[in-house]
């Protein structure tokens, strides 16, 4: 009677013991309560908002009146919104194509054991500190055709007009660009780069593979899933750049560089026309989400495949 | 535990979402014994702190001053404008900046103020108090002061090359010769802002035209547009951009971060087609210069042209427009006769603006610059036509149009015609 009664209870204990645990490693959904409330709110509902915004007509007073597909249908045959969809697909690519070598060569760099390292990678990654806006500002005045650098190196930028021709323009955003978010992927990097296991790189040398060839086969295979997550960064960055163009050049000269995101706030902002830039947020909002997808699938990222499988 | 938790999370939540329906509720407004003002912010406040201060001395209703920074301005009283945080007075253009408002039906049309003091009226400048009225019915009062644009000039410069401020537009076309002669940029234009190209636009067509033909353009005509004086305005245009006017970088110059004015200072341009603050701005950025060798003279004639040499573009003035739903329209009036008493004047000259009552002219004398305000003062009576900034004549969805074409017609990326089409399929007022 008394073991039958004790047994029973260690089986209890044991259960309770059971259910405990359970509940240790498996949170209740409980507390995904907070969060989900505030993406409801501030994340979902937005978005839902802007996509019935995108089927009216509202110019921010009064009432929105449903217009059905009207917006729609005038982007479709708008060919400044084509324009800016190239746009900034363009300045996206020119983004991933210069930013990407350069913050791999200096977060590697950053990421050994040379003299004054230290201090060089310190100053490298001050621009991470300043507002896009001071940056934008910045270039402003040291572009000026007149009295900023292009006046006195006159055989490289021929009058300065820069920021008033469309070549000129692109590459001056594509430059800031650069110059802005470089110390940031270069940082993600440096990380990637000094957890490759050291033993690769001994073993390389005893191979007798010198430091290109290091780079090239070891350094380089091994920083994929931090590329991945670099170029995604890019990418979405890309879609969205705004502050600069808002200041460099107000999507000019023209709609020369009116990328997707300004002609947003231009339609919204500007003319007062919430139905046409809620339907280009939308579009936005589509095109990240399938090239993100798309990046995380073709590159084998959402697998999580190990770069250090095989040591 | 859980339990616990799950209150707190519920409890958290339930607050958020309380909070932001509170935030839409309609315990804002104001009390009832107030009225709100909204104004531009910026250095101008001054003057409007001072008679809001004069007006509160004596009146039981409160005048509460709301100043929004500069460049929000505009999309930031479009936000509120329609709810219960709305303003009872606010800061505006004129014209087409009010002109959703007035369709919305939210403006006071000041016909009434306006029976019960003439003076409301009578005490402005005509060419500007008619800018804030529409369909007939006024719905402005002009506050601050009037913006003409000018032709600024560097003396200096213009000494060196044997030149005086050109009076007719082949004396301007001979200047431009001679000035590129001597290397130097004849005029210094801001293209990268886009509203300093627009200002050359405004002047050639009124002077070719007159001021009836834009106005025709912007009642909806679009045959206005291709006129064959819109179309020889263009040409003249084009003359002048091609015959190297304004060098050949002026898109990438601003007049907001001090390029094109810079450019006049320096004695690198010769000339600025510019707002009367571009005045203020010398003055502030380059002291000797403003007070040595800036000169200024009005936008030059055109033979055979139909508009007459004395007309003026640029902004009337500011205004101040009323609200329907003003719970204190009696009072409103009280404060809006303050803007064209002494008290109002002598403050808006003290800091440089120049205001349009007909009682400004004995006061010019106590000027900040006495014979700039009286040059101006001067311009504005004698114009027969005054005519409001296009992108603010137009209602805002066809400012940035309107900026695109005028920026692409200057260098190259639209001809005549595609300037035209352009013009033609702006929203219509």
């Amino acid at each position: 009677m008394s073991a039958l009664s004790s047994g029973s209870a260690s089986v209890r204990r044991v259960r309770a013991g059971r259910r405990t645990g359970v509940g240790v490693t498996r949170p209740g959904i409980v507390w995904a309560v907070p969060a989900t409330v505030f993406f409801l709110l501030f994340a979902l509902l937005p978005l839902v908002l802007v996509a019935v915004l995108s089927f009216t007509s509202w110019d921010g007073v009064g009432s929105p009146a449903f217009n059905g597909l009207d917006n729609w249908t005038k982007l479709l045959h708008d060919p400044v919104m084509t324009q800016s969809i190239w746009l900034t697909l363009v300045l996206t690519a020119a983004g991933v194509l210069v930013q990407t070598p350069v913050s791999i060569l200096l977060g590697v760099w950053a990421a050994g054991h040379q003299r004054n390292r230290a201090v060089l990678s310190a100053v490298f990654f001050v621009p991470l500190l300043l507002s896009a806006t001071a940056i934008s500002v910045v270039w402003r005045a040291v572009l000026d055709p007149n009295f900023g650098v292009p006046s006195q190196l006159p055989w490289l930028f021929g009058d300065g007009n820069l920021m008033g021709s469309r070549s000129g323009a692109i590459a001056v955003l594509t430059f800031v660009g650069m110059w802005q978010w470089t110390p940031m992927h270069a940082l993600l990097y440096q990380g990637g780069a000094r957890a490759i296991p050291q033993v690769l790189y001994q073993a390389a040398a005893i191979d007798g593979a010198g430091k290109v060839r290091q780079f090239l086969h070891i350094t380089l295979p091994q920083l994929r899933n931090t590329m991945i997550t670099s170029v995604i960064l890019m990418l979405v960055g890309g879609l969205t750049t705004f502050d600069t163009v808002l200041i460099l050049t107000q999507g000019g000269p023209g709609t020369d560089t009116t990328n997707s995101a300004y002609y947003m706030y231009q339609q919204a902002f500007k003319s007062f026309d919430f139905g046409s830039g809620s339907a280009i947020a939308l579009v936005l909002v589509v095109v990240a989400t399938l090239i993100s997808l798309a990046v995380v699938r073709l590159s084998g990222y959402d697998r999580m495949r190990s770069t250090s499988e095989g040591l | 535990m859980k339990r616990r938790t799950f209150a707190v999370a519920l409890g958290l939540s339930l607050a958020t979402v309380g909070v932001t329906a509170c935030g839409s509720g309609s315990s804002a407004g104001g009390g009832s014994d107030t009225i709100h003002v909204l104004v531009y912010g910026d250095a101008s406040n001054k003057v409007e702190k001072q008679i809001v201060e004069t007006f509160n001395k004596t009146s039981k209703v409160k005048v509460v001053l709301d100043t929004i920074p500069g460049a929000d301005y505009q999309s930031k009283l479009n936000t509120i404008i329609n709810t219960p945080q709305a303003p009872d007075v606010f800061f505006n253009w004129g014209g087409g900046s009010i002109q959703p408002y007035v369709k919305a039906d939210l403006l006071l049309p000041l016909d009434d103020m306006i029976a019960a003091d003439p003076q409301l009226k009578s005490n402005f400048l005509p060419s500007v108090f008619n800018t804030a009225v529409i369909d007939g019915k006024a719905y402005g009062i002009p506050m601050r002061g009037t913006q003409p644009v000018l032709l600024f000039d560097n003396k200096k410069v213009l000494a060196d090359a044997g030149l005086s401020a050109p009076k007719t537009w082949d004396e301007l076309l001979n200047a431009v010769q001679v000035l590129k002669g001597k290397g130097v940029t004849p005029f210094a234009l801001g293209g990268g802002d886009q509203w300093p190209t627009l200002m050359w636009y405004e002047y050639v067509f009124d002077r070719v035209a007159g001021p009836e033909l834009f106005q025709k353009a912007l009642s909806g005509d679009k045959a206005a547009w291709e006129s064959p004086e819109s179309k020889k305005a263009l040409g003249m245009l084009k003359q002048l951009v091609d015959a190297g006017a304004f060098g050949s970088n002026y898109d990438s110059v601003k007049f907001t971060d001090g390029g094109s004015p810079a450019l006049l200072a320096k004695g690198k341009a010769a000339f600025e087609l510019m707002g009367s603050w571009a005045y203020a701005t010398q003055q502030d950025a380059n002291p000797d210069f403003a007070k040595n060798d800036l000169g200024y003279s009005s936008f030059p004639s055109v033979a055979g042209g139909k508009g007459d040499p004395a007309d003026l573009v640029g902004n009337t003035n500011n205004f101040y427009s009323v609200l329907k739903k003003t719970k204190h329209p009696k009072e409103v009036a009280e404060f809006l006769k303050l803007m064209y008493s002494d008290e109002f004047v002598n403050a808006q000259l003290a800091i440089g603006n120049l205001p349009t009552t007909t009682g400004t002219e004995q006061f010019l004398t106590s000027a900040d610059d006495p014979a700039y305000s009286e040059f101006q003062y001067d311009l504005v009576k004698a114009a027969p036509s005054f005519q409001l900034s296009w992108d603010q004549a137009y209602p805002p969805a066809a400012t940035v149009p309107i900026h695109t074409a005028v920026q692409q017609f200057f260098n190259g990326k639209l001809d005549v015609d595609g300037f035209i089409k352009a013009m033609q399929a702006l929203p219509a007022s």
